[in-house]
């Protein structure tokens, strides 16, 4: 048995029987289909995240989502929030769901072009990843757990970090990381200069 | 059937207290004073006992220990990437009750262990509401009765923060740290302010500006609210660690008060009768004797423990001749709004700390009824990536970066205002007959209702305050993006259920939280409040803990 039928296969019995064990068998199977295959994932990356990301910003920021994707618990209790006595906790690994979704994008890459995602050019990739999106009719970045497609899970994974936000602002805010207190008062150094 | 064993508290002998448990089948834990509840007025009562008195004292806490320092920035992680709960198992399970709990947190240090540290005090105002404005009740103390309380409570949470103009913001002495900086964003948003009139300064809080009583400064990462990771942000657990290293206090976690039982002959509290939770709803029965018992539990907790412990002399519950223990639930309603500004704001740089106002904590006369807080933060509202831009068209790779930075150049603040509410008799905490945790005992029911006079009052508010965010926006050039409201089932900062008073027939306790109707049981904090203001809590309920740890301290 290869490596994708058997995580595909395991990831469909535990869709149909979600017994703890085999969720866990197949969560695994999909992380290390990930790991095994980060042409993929690398390749939608270049199609969904900004291209000033560069080479090297690219790769830093599909590897911190496949640790993402590693790290996921399912169960976990959540944060509870005020006003309720409703607990929650978080739902089954979206690990399976999206690697299947990388073999659908290579299924539809070979179909249409007869080649595998990675090795499209990176215009024709986003059409196809459009096309994904529009069929569920995708209209907001999520959160990361909750995304119903890989592109959007690694798109709302970069948008949440602090690197995205300094990118936009062009300035080195670091949001949510340790600073001095002293420095808040001034306006944010411009990237180039905080790297200097 | 065996003598119970007795133990005279004195150090922490939880490991011991089940072995003999099962050996003797009954503990009894004697102390001078038994505090119920280990949250934050809990912690301020037993700081100011154990330094100012020799008394023996037990902390009885519900819930379990909260992950120590060494481990919050882990789970701060955790919570940053996963939305994880940074306080993992701070409840207990099968507590899901009917109506607005704030929240579901119990365990050691309470709520405070997960506040957003924020620490206004209240207004001369909020404690005469009745004889200024001729609405809701006036409490028995007054503001400048309190101002010691709230110098002391803010030296023991340590407090950064910047005097107002005087006349809005009364204090006796300074601030025990300086504020916490305005940021670059603040800084514009302050002069916006300005320019509608309106005078703001730097949020107080309990969050150190410096390094303060052991504990580090604060380093602005933004987690504040649920959790500091270094220790900069007050939460109980600091204190506990201290009394109880100094063998002060002994402190049971685990440890669920079910009801408080009067001595035979007398109206004094001669014992809590308390389970030491097992697991899969087991216990271990232990009873706490005291001298005197100070109920800690929070606005909930502090009136159903009260109603749980009704028996045949007192069958409404203790302390309720009056009828009004769990009456007269309170809080205040927040209204809000996000206004587009011709500013370039850097949303990000200490996003959780705030300007705020006391400008309209004081009714204009020949107003209607309307007091309320004011406070602005920088905010990414509406200046967050988006997947599809105005026309409704996906965007990817590049394009979503540049929507978002061409979004980004102009700024958004985030306004709120929490107003008065003056609270109904029956808005109200009752026992709910149809729903029981592992022991069998009632899980409390929770409404909040507007007294008809804020009922009455409601359309007008929320009017009023968007007609004031409208006139801000205007002032700066900008324009309200949109405005939130509540929805009226919650009201923010809750407290009341055992409100203070000088007439045992209108109130359960007095000015000094003694109740009325025994006098060796006290009742701290939250509950105790006439009126819960129009601004965050938490300081006032600790300066009314340490006005009352003054009088438990002359309790015999």
């Amino acid at each position: 048995m290869t490596s994708l039928s058997r995580r595909a296969f395991l990831g469909w019995l535990a869709a149909a029987v979600p017994v703890a064990a085999l969720v866990r068998r197949a969560h695994a199977a999909a992380i290390d289909d990930l790991a095994a295959s980060p042409q993929a994932m690398q390749a939608l990356g270049e199609a969904v995240l900004p291209s000033e990301l560069g080479t090297s910003g690219m790769t830093a920021a599909v590897l911190a989502f496949q640790r993402w994707i590693a790290g996921y618990r399912e169960h976990a209790e959540l944060l509870h929030g005020y006003g309720t006595s409703k607990l929650e906790s978080s739902g089954t690994t979206p690990a399976t769901k999206w690697s299947a979704q990388l073999d659908q994008l290579d299924a539809t890459a070979m179909k249409v072009g007869g080649r595998r995602f990675a090795e499209l050019p990176v215009a024709r990739r986003r059409e196809l990843v459009s096309a994904e999106l529009a069929a569920i009719k995708a209209d907001r970045i999520p959160a990361v757990g909750r995304a119903p497609h890989v592109a959007l899970a690694l798109l709302a994974h970069f948008y949440a970090t602090a690197e995205a936000t300094d990118l936009c602002y062009e300035s080195a805010i670091g949001k949510q990381t340790c600073r001095p207190l002293s420095a808040s008062v001034r306006k944010p150094l411009p990237l180039a200069a905080s790297r200097s | 059937m065996p003598p119970p064993k007795r133990i005279r508290a004195q150090t922490a002998p939880t490991r011991g207290l089940a072995l003999m448990s099962r050996l003797t089948g009954r503990t009894v834990i004697e102390s001078d004073v038994c505090i119920i509840g280990s949250g934050i007025t809990a912690a301020m009562i037993a700081q100011k006992l154990a330094r100012t008195t020799a008394k023996t004292i037990v902390v009885v806490e519900a819930g379990d220990e909260a992950a120590p320092l060494a481990q919050r920035a882990t789970l701060r992680d955790r919570f940053l990437e996963y939305g994880e709960s940074p306080w993992p198992h701070d409840h207990i399970d099968g507590y899901e009750i009917e109506g607005p709990l704030q929240s579901r947190s119990m365990g050691v240090g309470g709520l405070a262990m997960h506040w957003g540290g924020v620490t206004p005090r209240w207004s001369p105002e909020d404690f005469k509401t009745k004889s200024m404005c001729g609405v809701g009740t006036d409490w028995p103390i007054s503001y400048e009765d309190l101002d010691p309380y709230y110098q002391a409570a803010e030296e023991v949470i340590g407090v950064a923060g910047e005097q107002g103009p005087v006349a809005m913001d009364p204090r006796s002495k300074p601030f025990p740290m300086a504020p916490i900086p305005l940021t670059y964003n603040l800084g514009l948003l302050k002069e916006w302010a300005s320019t509608a009139g309106i005078a703001m300064w730097s949020q107080p809080s309990s969050k150190n500006s410096r390094p303060y009583d052991g504990r580090a400064e604060c380093c602005r990462n933004d987690t504040c609210f649920p959790i500091c990771p270094v220790g900069a942000k007050y939460s109980p657990d600091f204190t506990w660690n201290k009394l109880r290293a100094s063998n002060r206090i002994t402190l049971y976690p685990r440890t669920l008060v079910r009801r408080l039982v009067m001595d035979e002959g007398s109206a004094r509290i001669g014992s809590a009768d308390a389970m030491q939770r097992g697991p899969r709803g087991s216990g271990t029965p232990v009873e706490f004797r005291a001298t005197s018992f100070v109920i800690a539990a929070g606005y909930v907790w502090s009136a159903h423990l009260l109603l749980l412990s009704r028996s045949r002399r007192a069958p409404d519950g203790l302390a309720n001749r009056s009828g009004n223990v769990g009456k007269y639930l309170g809080g205040h309603r927040n209204q809000q709004a996000f206004i587009e500004l011709p500013l370039r704001l850097y949303p990000g740089i200490n996003g959780q700390h705030s300007l705020v106002t006391k400008q309209f904590m004081r009714k204009p006369v020949g107003d209607k009824y309307l007091r309320h807080d004011l406070r602005v933060w920088e905010s990414s509202n509406a200046r967050g990536p988006r997947l599809r831009n105005d026309a409704g068209a996906l965007m990817l790779g590049d394009d979503i970066m540049r929507d978002w930075r061409e979004r980004s150049r102009t700024g958004v603040a985030r306004v709120r205002a929490y107003y008065d509410v003056i609270p109904d008799r029956e808005s109200s905490l009752v026992l709910d007959g149809r729903r029981r945790n592992a022991y069998g005992d009632p899980l409390p029911k929770l409404a909040f209702r507007d007294a008809p006079e804020s009922a009455a009052l409601r359309g007008y508010s929320d009017d009023a305050l968007k007609r004031l965010f409208e006139r801000m926006a205007r002032a700066g050039n900008g324009r309200v993006i949109h405005v939130e409201q509540d929805d009226g089932g919650f009201q923010d900062h809750p407290a009341g259920g055992c409100r203070m008073g000088s007439d045992p027939a209108t109130s359960v306790v007095d000015g000094w939280g003694r109740a009325h109707d025994h006098e060796n049981l006290f009742v701290v904090g939250a509950p105790t409040c006439v009126s819960a203001s129009c601004a965050n809590a938490t300081l006032t309920f600790c300066a009314l803990a340490l006005r009352s740890a003054e009088e438990i301290a002359t309790s015999s």
